[in-house]
Order: structure tokens, then C-alpha cells, then sequence
């Protein structure tokens, strides 16, 4: 599957982070370089990301319903993005902090030539993380498939179940969007039977699905990790550029009457410091080497920063769009409800709302009205092509009927629905329910409360509890949708 | 058409009149309860940051401008919070058909993810300072902790009393006040104590339960949400702010107890002279924030993941049994319930009924049932098993 190259990626970049970590937690506590242990730390955030992405993959591969998560848990990819980007923006405010601090009281480093091995060699690690999850990054689309396979699969599948009598033609969107072990109570046993039948017709379409979910999905939370290996490999770079120059530019002070004045305050002119043991020895030795060095550190945190902040808003801002349930960038939803109006029988379409469950994986819900059950059937079936063709593989359409009362008056538009669709009824402020006759004489045999179906009035658009049940009539719709 | 006037401002784009946007914001921060306790708390929190720092810089102390720091970075929890708040009042459009209400959720999220950032960075601070003991200076800390408290106290008070329209305190964004001077906790307190109250919602109900302002905020949350696009301004603010405000709430308590623990690990090291009371200190404030921020996050990554609303857990499977005991209905197949925001559940269904069934009926009764267990916007569709 898709997602074993990715796990074994990240657990092979763990494995390696964390060694990493172990050997600078050391190697600090040997040369007691503080700057070290707080590199480690880094490094350490570094595996948290790791770990974070590594579990989202775990979960994600979990397609299946299961009771409480009926969409399974493939959203979790999506959440692993979020998490590592917002760390990471957390992690570049520390490290503002941290430069901030540092301009204000520079530090020296100590032992400068350590910290330059162990920055190259952090710095090596680092890079073949970046190999590893580069070509992952970049949107690496290895099945490139394309929608279209899905599509034939996913029709011939529907054409061989619209021979199979009295299927469910749940089964075939059941089993594109999650497996469904869910439902609930006891089925006669012909669609249990036909539940059955069709998953192997099901599998190669289900399993391609996959695939191409998880490739897109999984784009976004290794770009998550990506991201983390980038700013770590920066920190890296800049770990290894400050030690050089430190190595070679900086004169540290050696012997007992040195005086560094770049360190005592937050004053940059050397002279002026401490004139009694400066005018004695008034030695360029016993002066500690350019101030400037060591502000070189805390300036190239501040860039590396931005870039950080440049590169992550994007994950941030798309992981973050998808789970405030936006319809997806690629669909216009004003073109989708003006085909679907479009369509012979539709006369109004209520409550559309489209959203993108994670990577491919995009649900649709709407109200459709139409004249007659008759028609709806044909209608149904053209709606749910549509759905397929821009993509949506799980639709839940309710129908609503204008039916003309049978007994009498053709012209009576029914129904109650919601506010919303009062001022597109077809014959606007005239629709009484007299439609709600039919209703209650229906609802008699049930223990429950009869509903009323009061339909606001056409002019009022109020928002309105739904406590009453508007008539949404279905009637029996062919299965084979 | 002949243009009938000369002013053709119709035709120029919009200038983009920043002020006009500005107090367009201000004025919708300012209207709704939870957004001006927020807004209040916040001002109060950067005025405090700002005093500090000008503080630190004067006396030249790098704790306290670390420590002023920390509380910026606690205001930009604030920030997010209050800005989900205005952000989730805007009506839906084209890209947002469920309109923004989710911003909340997601808002709390996030503030819980930057808790538990804070936590591991106060411990892994705590863990250098236990290797390498700094000198503390403790004659600046102690006003400045106890200013610190003061202000935090207050934000509690604010929130948790926050109102009649809030029923849940929201937490405000503690401060890490750990009044730094060389390096103190940071405590960021774990909110125990006062979470009990506030915890309690969160573990209960994820939603109804808030004893103290509970009820009528509770009553109207409901009929808030009862709009399938919680759009309902008035009665919205007390249900959906939940998330928001729980989040900013263990932010303020988590600062709290780390005041507190900095008073007395100060007290402690001045008295005793126990210098290593104040690495362990942060080491155990820092656990506390991580073990108290669990429940936030739990609620969050559910409703985040699409899962089934856990104040439905019990009552869904009757309502399927219910449904299905309906005449002529077969069977009912995948069921997806989901919450979009907080007290507004969306569901999906399909139903497998006879062919001579009266299928109108059985959509009433099927939304009837669901309504009655708090599902207001559920979408059927009915399919005939063909003979």
C-alpha cells in the first residue's frame, strides 16, 4: 500500500533523530555546554513531530467505520499536519525568545570546535531526512492513476450491482467512503446477502480509493514532517556557520586579567568598559575578539524564523481549511448548483453543502425537490452521475416532492420545509399545508407525536428551530443509485 | 444603458478602508459577552507584559524580560481565541457553507496544542536549570509574582463568572508569569483546582454540564443551535463559545498555579536555601499543564475527526431501534452522525424500506425521532428494496 514507504521512512528518521538526541545529551553533559542540551531539546521536538506524523499515518491506514467513528479514522492525517505545523510555529516564537535574549545578554560558546562536529553531524542526519521526505513533499504522485481508473471502476462496479435485485446501493458509496461494518441492527437477510456479494466487486475500486486518498492526504502530513526536518536542518546549518566563526574569527579571553567587554551590558562600546583594568592593559590580546560574532547567532535565528514562518503558513492555513469542513478549493459550488439545477426534474436544490473529509475523500449533502416520485428516480440517478463526475462519491440526497395532492388541486405546492426554502417554492406565499392532512392521517398508527408540518410562510425567511419535521417525502426510490 | 450619473462609485472595486474593517471588528468584538472578556483580559495581559518589559530593560534583569516574553506568547493564545470568537460569527458563503463556526473548535485545539508546547518547553527549561543551577535573584520576583497572580486571579474571576451567557469559564490564557529573573518556573500551573468546576464540564458532558451558570445558559444554547447554520447570534454565544473558553481558561489557571509555584519556590529557596526547589517546581507545573490539557484536547480531536457526538453515544442506538421498528422500514445503513460545532450535531442516514411503504411518513417520523434526541439537521435518503 501507499502508506508503507512513508512509515518506513519516518520510523527509519525516528530511529535516526533519536540516536541523534541521545548522543547531544551526552556530549553536553560531557563538555557541560548548555547551548548543546538546548539543541538537544530541539532535536528532541524534532522526534515529538516524527512520532506525531508517524501515529496520524497509523491511524489513518484505519479506513474502516468503526462505532464511534463512522468515517473512520483517515482524518487523522489531516490532524497530524496541523499538529506539526502549529509546533513548529510554536518552536519558531521560542526561538524568537531565545535570539531576543540572547541580543540582550550575548553568550560566548565555549568550546566551539565540539559544537561545530556535532552540528555537522546534526546537520548530516538532518539532510537525509530532507532526501527521505523530499520527493514526498514535492507531491509525489507515485499512482498516478488519476480519477479516472476510480471512475471505471467505480461504474462498472455500479452497473454490475444494478443487475443484482434488491441491493443496497448503499453498499457500493458504503464501501467507497468507509468500510461499512456499522450498520446497525438486524437487516433481512437479502441485504445482508447482497452486502456480501458485492465487496469483491467493491475491493479493486475500494482499494485504488485508497490509495489515492491516502497519497493526497498523506502529501499533507509528510509536508508537515518536511517542514519540521527543514527547520531543523536550518538550525543545523546555522549551529555550524556560528562555531566556525566562532572557531576562527573570535578571540576569547585566556588570560587573568582579560575582559570581555561585549558580555556586561547591553552597550556596544568596547571602550567604555571597566577603565581601570583596561587602561593597564590597554593589550588587543586581553581583549575578547569582535562583538559582532556574537550577534551573528540570535540574527541568523531571526532569519531562519522567517523562513520558517514563510514556508509552514501554507500547511497551516490548508490543514486548518479542511477541518473548518470548506468546500474544497477545486469545487465551485455555485457552478455545482446551477448544473444541478439544470437537470431535468430538479426544481430546487436546499441545504448543499459539500466538504472534503481528508485528501480525496469529498462528501456531499443536499435536499433536492421534485415533482413527483416518479421522476425523482430518473432524476436521482443523473444527480448522483453528476456527484461522481466532479468527484463526490458519497452523496446523501433527501428528496422532497411537490406532490400534487392526489384527490384534488394540482396546483398546491406541499410542502413544509425548511425556512430556507420557503421563497423557492414553486407557488411562493399560496403554500398552506394542506399537504399536512395527508401527513397526520399517515402518522396515526405511529407511537411517537404526530408532526405538524406548518411550513412558514413564504415571506418569512426566520430562522426557526426544526422542531416540526418539514414533509420531506421520499418516496420508494430505486436502488439504484 | 445611459449612465444616469456622473458618480459611477458603483462601478470602482471597493477601497479597502482599513479603519472602516477595523471598527467593524471592534464593534463586533465588543458585542458579544465572550468576546469582550476576552478582549478585556487581553488588554490587561499585554499592558502587564509591556510593564514588565520596560521593567526588565530598565533594571537590566533578563528574567524579567524572558518572563515578559512568555507572557506575550500567552497573549497570542488569548489572541487566538478571541479572534475565533468574532471569526465564528461570520455568515456562511460560498467557500464555508457550514459558515465558520468551527473556528472555535478548532481555536481551543490549537490553544490546547500550544499548552502542551509550553509544558515541554517549561520542562526541558526546568531539567537544564536542575543540571545547571543559575543564581536567582529573589528580591525582584516575589512583587512581580505576586503582581502576576493578581492579574491571573482576576481572569479567572472573569471568566468563570463570565455569564450568564458564558456557561463555562473560559480560561484565559495564563501567564507564564514565572517571574524568570534567572530562571524560575515558568510555572505554568496546571489547572487542578479550578478545573474541578470546569473540568467537570468538560469530562461530563462535553457540553451540558455546567452546574453553576449552567441552565439558562444551557436552555438557550440549545435553542441557539437548533439553526442548522448556528447563526443565531443572540443564543448562539453561550454554547459555542465552550471550546474557546476552555481552553483560555486552563491557559490562566495553568499560569495561576505557576505563580504560585514560583511564590513558593521562592519562599522556599529564600527560607531554605533549596535551590533545587526551583527546577522541581517547574518539572511538576509542567506535568500538571500536559496531565490537565488531556481533556481539551480529547473533546477537540473528536469533534475535529468526525466522531459520533459523545452526549449521543447512548441515546443513538434506541433511535435506530426506534427507526427501524418503524413501518416498513428494512434496515438502516450508515449512519454518520458528526458535530459541526458545539451542541450542533449533523447526521446522515440511509434507509432501506419496502416498496409499498409510505415513505413520507417514515422521513417525518425518522427526523421526528431524531429530533427529539438533539439532532436537528439530518439528511435521509430512502431507498425501496425492490421485490
Amino acid at each position: 500500500m501507499a502508506c508503507e514507504p512513508n512509515r518506513a521512512r519516518l520510523l527509519c528518521m525516528l530511529s535516526l533523530t533519536f540516536s541523534f538526541f541521545i548522543v547531544e545529551v551526552v556530549v553536553s553533559r560531557l563538555t557541560s555546554s548548555l547551548s548543546m542540551l538546548s539543541d538537544s531539546f530541539h532535536m528532541l521536538s524534532d522526534v515529538i513531530a516524527l512520532v506525531v506524523a508517524l501515529v496520524a499515518v497509523r491511524f489513518a491506514e484505519k479506513t474502516h467505520s468503526t462505532n464511534k467513528n463512522t468515517f473512520g479514522w483517515i482524518r487523522a492525517e489531516v490532524m497530524g499536519a496541523l499538529v506539526n505545523a502549529v509546533f513548529l510555529t510554536a518552536l519558531c516564537f521560542t526561538i524568537v525568545l531565545e535570539a531576543v535574549e540572547r541580543f540582550t545578554e550575548p553568550k560566548e560558546i565555549e568550546t566551539p570546535e565540539v559544537v561545530a562536529g556535532v552540528g555537522a553531524a546534526g546537520l548530516l542526519v538532518n539532510l537525509l531526512g530532507l532526501c527521505l521526505f523530499h520527493g514526498h513533499a514535492g507531491g509525489g504522485h507515485g499512482h498516478s492513476h488519476g480519477g479516472h481508473s476510480h471512475g471505471a471502476k467505480g461504474k462498472r462496479g455500479k452497473t454490475e450491482k444494478f443487475q443484482k435485485a434488491g441491493n443496497g446501493s448503499a453498499a457500493e458509496e458504503t464501501n467507497n467512503l468507509v468500510g461499512n461494518h456499522n450498520s446497525p441492527g438486524d437487516g433481512r437477510s437479502r441485504t445482508d446477502v447482497s452486502c456480501k456479494d458485492n465487496p469483491e466487486v467493491q475491493m479493486n475500486g475500494n482499494a485504488h480509493f485508497d490509495e489515492l486518498d491516502h497519497d493526497s492526504s498523506a502529501q499533507l502530513n509528510m509536508r508537515g514532517v518536511f517542514l519540521h526536518v527543514l527547520g531543523d536542518a536550518l538550525g543545523s546549518v546555522i549551529v555550524v556557520v556560528n562555531s566556525l566563526i566562532f572557531t576562527f574569527v573570535w578571540k576569547p579571553c585566556k588570560g587573568p586579567n582579560c575582559v570581555n567587554p561585549c558580555i556586561n551590558s547591553h552597550a556596544t562600546d568596547h571602550q567604555h568598559v571597566n577603565h581601570t583594568v583596561v587602561s593597564l592593559n590597554a593589550d588587543k590580546s586581553e581583549v575578547a575578539g569582535p562583538c559582532w560574532v556574537l550577534y551573528l547567532d540570535p540574527t541568523l535565528c531571526i532569519i531562519m524564523v522567517g523562513i520558517l514562518l514563510y514556508t509552514t503558513y501554507p500547511l497551516l492555513k490548508e490543514s486548518a481549511l479542511i477541518l473548518l469542513q470548506t468546500v474544497p478549493k477545486q469545487i465551485n459550488i455555485h457552478r455545482v448548483n446551477e448544473r444541478l439545477l439544470s437537470l431535468d426534474g430538479v426544481l430546487a436544490i436546499h441545504e448543499l453543502h459539500i466538504w472534503q473529509l481528508a485528501g480525496s475523500r469529498i462528501i456531499a449533502t443536499a435536499h433536492i425537490k421534485c415533482h413527483d416520485p416518479t421522476s425523482y428516480m430518473e432524476v436521482a440517478k443523473r444527480i448522483k452521475d453528476f456527484f461522481h463526475d466532479e468527484g463526490i462519491h458519497a452523496t446523501t440526497i433527501q428528496p422532497e416532492f411537490v406532490t400534487f395532492s392526489s384527490e384534488s388541486r394540482d396546483s398546491l405546492c406541499e410542502l413544509s420545509c425548511r425556512t430556507q426554502c420557503a421563497p423557492k417554492l414553486c407557488c411562493g406565499s399560496a403554500d398552506k399545508q394542506k399537504a399536512g392532512v395527508d401527513s397526520k392521517a399517515a402518522a396515526a398508527p405511529s407511537a411517537l407525536e404526530v408532526i405538524s408540518e406548518t411550513p412558514e410562510q413564504a415571506a418569512e425567511i426566520q430562522v426557526r428551530p426544526r422542531t416540526e419535521d418539514e414533509a420531506t417525502i421520499a418516496r420508494e426510490v430505486e436502488s439504484s443509485l | 444603458m445611459l449612465p444616469l450619473s456622473i458618480k459611477d462609485d458603483e462601478y470602482k472595486p471597493a477601497k479597502f478602508n482599513l479603519l472602516l474593517k477595523l471598527s467593524g471588528w471592534f464593534r463586533s468584538i465588543l458585542a458579544d459577552k465572550t468576546s469582550r472578556n476576552l478582549f478585556f483580559f487581553l488588554c490587561l495581559n499585554l499592558s502587564f507584559a509591556f510593564v514588565e518589559l520596560s521593567y526588565g530593560i530598565w533594571s537590566n534583569s533578563l528574567g524579567l524580560i524572558s518572563d515578559s516574553f512568555h507572557m506575550f506568547f500567552d497573549c497570542t493564545a488569548l489572541l487566538a481565541g478571541l479572534a475565533a470568537s468574532v471569526i465564528s460569527r461570520w455568515r456562511s458563503n460560498d467557500s464555508f457553507s457550514y459558515g465558520y463556526v468551527r473556528a472555535e473548535v478548532l481555536a481551543g485545539f490549537v490553544n490546547g496544542l500550544f499548552l502542551i508546547f509550553t509544558a515541554f518547553f517549561i520542562f526541558s527549561e526546568g531539567v537544564e536549570r536542575a543540571l545547571e543551577p543559575p543564581d536567582v535573584h529573589h528580591e525582584r520576583l516575589l512583587p512581580v509574582s505576586v503582581a502576576g497572580l493578581l492579574v491571573n486571579l482576576v481572569g479567572i474571576f472573569v471568566f468563570q463568572h463570565g455569564g450568564h451567557g458564558h456557561s463555562h469559564g473560559d480560561g484565559g490564557h495564563g501567564h507564564s508569569h514565572s517571574l524568570f529573573n534567572g530562571s524560575l518556573n515558568h510555572g505554568h500551573g496546571g489547572h487542578d483546582h479550578d478545573g474541578h468546576s470546569h473540568h467537570g464540564h468538560g469530562h461530563d458532558g462535553h457540553g451540558h454540564s455546567h452546574d453553576k451558570h449552567g441552565h439558562g445558559g444551557h436552555g438557550h444554547s440549545h435553542g441557539g443551535h437548533e439553526e442548522s447554520h448556528c447563526h443565531n447570534e443572540l443564543r448562539r454565544s453561550e454554547g459555542s463559545s465552550k471550546q474557546i473558553l476552555q481552553g483560555v481558561l486552563l491557559h490562566i489557571i495553568a499560569d495561576t498555579l505557576g505563580s504560585i509555584g514560583v511564590i513558593i519556590s521562592a519562599l522556599l529557596m529564600q527560607k531554605y536555601e533549596l535551590m533545587i526547589a526551583d527546577p522541581i517546581c517547574s518539572m511538576l507545573i509542567a506535568i500538571l499543564i500536559g496531565v490537565s490539557v488531556v481533556p481539551l484536547l480529547k473533546e477537540s480531536i473528536g469533534i475535529l475527526m468526525q466522531r459520533t457526538p459523545p452526549s449521543l453515544d447512548n441515546a443513538l442506538p434506541e433511535c435506530y431501534q426506534r427507526v427501524q421498528q418503524l413501518q416498513g422500514v428494512y434496515n438502516l445503513q450508515e449512519p454518520h452522525f458528526w458535530t459541526l460545532c458545539t451542541d450542533v450535531y449533523i447526521g446522515t442516514l440511509k434507509l432501506l424500506v419496502a416498496p409499498d411503504a409510505d415513505s413520507r411518513w417514515i422521513l417525518s417520523q425518522t427526523h421526528n425521532i431524531f429530533t427529539q434526541a438533539g439532532v436537528r439537521q439530518l439528511y435521509v435518503q430512502i431507498e425501496m428494496a425492490a421485490m
